[in-house]
């Protein structure tokens, strides 16, 4: 049998609230009922590619403001790599959800990289 | 004075919350100094306010899997490279002690039941198995040998069941369907009836579920036989024949029971080989008897034929199937592109707030982009996903790359009995230049609401 040292795990001591640095940044709450739908449709046809906003497969999309009318074109054309998503894919109400949806990341951006 | 401990009185129901910028929870400044004096480091993991990093488990060689016995005592399993060596350990405040070894590395996952541990080894060199070791002796039983896992993908789970039923995951041993080297192919689970498409690669033409150099022939069938590839596959816990749970799964590298339910991630397709595919996610699926999942066809329950799948150097070029046994069902949730969604296990209540989510480690990939190295939840009953514990900073990756001390490959998760705990299996320093001893065992913990009465 061989015994190996391991690092222990570390005391950490018990914090009030008073301790605590609340996050800056708050959390993307859609507000919208179309913004619910659009996150729940997001996460099934963007999030793969552009997790959470971020880089992934595809590029950012929580860095840069983009008009909800550009991502609906883009969503329904496509650009480079990204497949276009057509009616049989998604309605122009499905695809204004997400675009609406994408939106809101962007308006999160700025407060969650200050804390990042 | 009695102290109280008084358990969080806010129920997070979904996933929702972000991690906080303060990996390893809130402590005292003096104390996080002195931490950030000795390596690695819980302080650069960021989690949501209220939870807590620990480090618990440290040079460890290429761990893949935990699991909790009876009377606190916390077993890892070493190791998840084809090279090994494989090593069940005992994890205690102290360090490690080895109690056994074994071969048919890697070794992928390990659970616990009922006074026994199980253990799936991958068998990437000498076949797959599932072996059963009885405390307190350690006796082995081998429950199942000569599973299909000398290709690409290797023998994963086990998850034991209450009934006694062991279910264990079995990869494909191609990328898509097309052996690109001799000693691969794939073994349907059914038989199945080929389109007849056929791929050139090393100057020879192969197809589907075919040994490389063997074209198919429209209207050929491929008997389907047991043990298979691409499969959930299930044995008593005290041996027999093996049965097929579902088909039609790439990697399905992690398994896990909720309420009787049966999850398991999987792992997309690459763009890679003579039918490489472009952009398919990992999945969370929900595992249904006998139900066939889609490959080496469909990608997320959408059919490859999709163009999609051909951008960039995907070519997929249509079906290899000339029928399919059903139409795939969707998956639970989308997992990110490449980003190796593996081990993952569902809370206990709501002792760790999430009631009735997910927790999945995504292992990780470099290409296009840093992915993954991290853990996300999942609501299973709407698909969302939201970042749980991920290395500081606004892009994930490794620790090494990221010149941090966190994660640094998240292989597996599980919670402690109490539910109160999410133990992270960090697989340590792979890729190119793998790092021995560079693997580790993280645990985040609820924190309980402390008061004097």
């Amino acid at each position: 049998m061989r015994t190996t040292e391991i690092l222990v795990a570390l005391v950490l001591a018990s914090c009030g609230a008073e301790q605590r640095i609340e996050p800056e940044a708050p959390e993307v709450i859609p507000a919208t009922r179309d913004e619910t739908r659009g996150k729940h449709l997001f996460q099934k046809y963007c999030y793969q590619c552009h997790p959470g906003g971020n880089q992934g497969l595809g590029p950012a999309l929580d860095d840069k403001p983009i008009a909800e009318a550009a991502i609906r074109t883009q969503i329904r054309t496509g650009v480079g790599s990204m497949p276009s998503f057509g009616e049989d894919w998604l309605s122009d109400d499905q695809v204004a959800e997400i675009a609406e949806y994408v939106t809101t990341l962007h308006k999160a951006s700025p407060a969650r990289t200050a804390y990042r | 004075m009695r102290a109280v401990y008084v358990a969080s009185v806010i129920v997070v129901a979904g996933c929702h919350q972000v991690p906080s910028p303060r990996g390893g929870g809130a402590i005292p400044e003096p104390a996080e100094k002195a931490a950030r004096a000795t390596e690695p480091s819980p302080f650069d993991i960021d989690v949501p306010d209220g939870y807590r990093v620990e480090l618990v488990g440290d040079k460890l060689t290429y761990p893949t899997g935990i699991a909790f016995g009876d009377k606190g005592r916390i077993f890892v399993i070493e190791s998840g490279s084809a090279n090994g060596p494989a090593r069940l350990l005992e994890l205690t405040p102290q360090g490690t002690t080895e109690l056994a070894t074994g071969d048919h590395v890697p070794w992928t996952g390990i659970a616990y039941r009922d006074g026994a541990l199980y253990v799936a080894e991958g068998g990437e060199r000498d076949g797959g198995r599932i072996v059963r070791f009885d405390l307190p002796d350690l006796k082995q039983t081998v429950l199942v040998d000569n599973l299909p896992s000398l290709g690409d993908h290797h023998t994963s789970g086990p998850v034991v069941a209450s009934d006694g039923w062991v279910y264990f995951g079995q990869g494909t041993a191609t990328n898509s369907g097309i052996a690109d080297r001799p000693e691969q192919h794939d073994i349907p689970c059914r038989d199945v009836t080929l389109a007849g498409t056929n791929f050139e690669a090393g100057g020879t033409s192969t197809g589907a579920y075919l040994p490389f150099g063997t074209p198919s022939e429209k209207g050929q069938v491929i008997k389907g036989q047991l043990p298979c590839s691409g499969a959930i596959m299930r044995v008593k816990n005290t041996g027999g024949p093996v049965e097929l749970v579902a088909w039609g799964f790439r990697n399905p590298a992690g398994l896990a029971l909720d309420n009787g339910a049966l999850y398991a991630t999987d792992n997309g397709y690459d763009t890679r080989g003579s039918r490489p595919v472009f952009g398919s996610a990992d999945m969370l699926w929900k595992v249904e008897m006998s139900h066939w999942y889609g490959w080496p066809d469909f990608s997320e329950g959408r059919p490859l034929t999709a163009s999609f799948y051909s951008e960039g150097d995907g070519k997929p070029r249509g079906f290899l199937l000339a029928d399919h046994p059903e139409r795939p069902r969707e998956p639970r949730a989308y997992l990110p592109v490449h980003s190796s969604a593996d081990g993952l296990d569902f809370t206990h209540g709501e002792a760790f707030g999430y009631p009735g989510s997910a927790f999945i480690a995504l292992f990780g990939d470099m290409v296009p982009a840093p992915v993954g190295f991290e853990i996300v939840c999942v609501d299973p009953r709407t698909g969302d996903i939201a970042e749980f514990a991920r290395n500081h900073g606004d892009k994930p990756g490794p620790a090494s790359l990221k010149k941090q001390r966190g994660f640094e490959r998240p292989v597996a998760v599980r919670f402690d009995p109490s539910g109160r705990s999410l133990y992270v299996v960090d697989f340590g320093v792979a890729g190119a230049e793998p790092q021995p001893e560079s693997g580790r065992i993280w645990k985040i913990t609820k924190e309980a609401h402390h008061a004097d009465d």
